[in-house]
């Protein structure tokens, strides 16, 4: 039952994050044809995916992001389909996917980090991105703490407060846009 | 195992439950809190900055101390505020025929004081602002504020001349170099463009704007009177500005 939420949660998450690394390597191939080309999702100064993927930190291994974003998010797509279709991931393989989620979930932190304090704008696909990421995240780390002896404790106190948590990460980082972005927000009402 | 998840689960939920709509309901209430306290700020404000009579000029529409000026006078008896946004193309061609002229012309006369009202449609706007405030920060405002205009070609334009360029990179190697072109200390430049202190001052001089009713760029006021230009070429606000300024100077 719970690997079966999971499995949901990877296929339905991993679909969304696909679609949108999909969307912004389109937007980039767009922009590299015609440099003057305006992204979709650039509708003003902070809504901009064009400031943020001419970024250096939209390149941070040498290639754009999204590229990583279109290879792992289909991984996380098709091991959900997997583990839907009845494969029950062993230990070892488990670990690789905290460890696929964990690398995640800090680039995507560094990418929030670099959008609201350095390139000050946002950008719609990569929020996408950034929204999915982070339940990945967490619900596979459960699932890892609750599967070894040792930490199950731990993890079954976690899973306890498992939205709670989610929703606290979700608000904080909404204040954040907010506050950063407080003066584009209130000429909007 | 089994019996410890299964008391876990029958209170465990609801907790969680409660626990996530108590944290969604405060960040609900903080957030709405705070949008609906600003708004009501802001509504106090607007009532006080009607008034545009010679005898209650709003402080938004004088000099404060940290003001960007572009000339003072010995007197100062006659304050001109442009709210200005440097990729705005009727500010750049305000520039070019109205208020670069101007400056000259009544160089020891009036105060000429710009506030940054950069506006979201310009994807560049606010990043010009910055580099004119850190410019200001080492007291070469008038120097990058012509910088800006008399290059807006080339910065704020995207090729071909017919839309504003979003290429906040390629901006911000011109402001570079314009900044060395007029002595800029580069590093401190770079520090003080992003600093906290230059984005609080641009938003104070958006409020400023908000408050009294600025809602497009350029708009101008002598002694808090505000331009509101009948003609139809820029000779004719040019005309009508000077005579507003003239009368304020008492000719």
């Amino acid at each position: 039952m719970r690997n079966n939420r999971l499995a949901w949660l990877y296929l339905v998450g991993g679909l969304v994050g696909l679609a949108a690394a999909t969307a912004l390597t389109l937007e980039k191939l767009a922009k590299l044809a015609d440099p003057s080309y305006v992204p979709t999702c650039s509708l003003n100064p902070v809504i901009s995916c064009g400031s943020v993927m001419d970024s250096p930190q939209a390149e941070a291994f040498g290639f754009p992001n999204p590229l990583i974003g279109v290879a792992a998010f289909a991984v996380v797509t098709t091991v959900g389909a997997a583990m839907l279709a009845g494969f029950t991931p062993p230990r070892w393989f488990r670990l690789g996917m905290q460890a696929g989620t964990t690398f995640g979930v800090v680039f995507v932190h560094w990418l929030i980090t670099a959008s609201l304090y350095d390139i000050h704008a946002l950008c719609p696909y990569c929020m996408v991105v950034w929204a999915v990421t982070i339940p990945l995240f967490w619900y596979t780390t459960l699932d890892t703490l609750r599967t070894s002896e040792r930490t199950r404790a731990a993890g079954d106190a976690l899973a306890g407060f498992h939205s709670t948590v989610l929703a606290t990460w979700y608000a904080v980082i909404v204040i954040l846009v907010l506050i950063v972005f407080w003066d584009y927000w209130s000429t909007l009402l | 195992m089994a019996r410890k998840s299964r008391t876990a689960q029958k209170r465990g939920p609801s907790a969680n439950v409660i626990a996530t709509v108590a944290v969604v309901v405060l960040a609900v209430a903080v957030i709405g809190g705070v949008l609906l306290f600003n708004r009501s700020d802001d509504d106090n404000g607007g009532g006080g900055g009607g008034g545009t009579g010679s005898g209650s000029i709003p402080a938004e529409l004088r000099t404060e101390p940290d003001s960007n000026t572009l000339t003072e006078a010995s007197d100062g008896t006659v304050t001109v505020v442009e709210f200005l946004d440097y990729q705005c193309p009727a500010c750049a061609a305000y520039y070019a025929n109205v208020t670069k002229k101007l400056e000259t012309d009544y160089a020891e006369e009036i105060t000429f004081v710009t506030r940054d009202f950069p506006l979201a449609m310009h994807p560049l706007a606010r990043q010009a602002a910055q580099a004119a405030r850190a410019a200001a920060a080492q007291g070469k405002y008038r120097e990058m504020y012509h910088q800006l205009y008399d290059n807006y070609e080339q910065w704020a334009v995207a090729p071909g001349g017919q839309e504003l360029s979003d290429d906040a990179q390629q901006a911000a190697t011109f402001f570079d170099s314009y900044a060395t072109e007029i002595g800029l200390d580069l590093d401190r430049f770079h520090t003080d463009m992003t600093s906290a202190a230059t984005g609080r001052r641009i938003d104070a001089d958006v409020a400023a704007g908000e408050k009294v009713g600025v809602s497009s760029t350029p708009t101008i006021f002598v002694n808090g009177a505000k331009l509101e230009p009948e003609g139809e070429t820029y000779g004719d606000v040019d005309r009508q500005l000077r005579g507003m300024i003239d009368e304020a100077l008492g000719r």
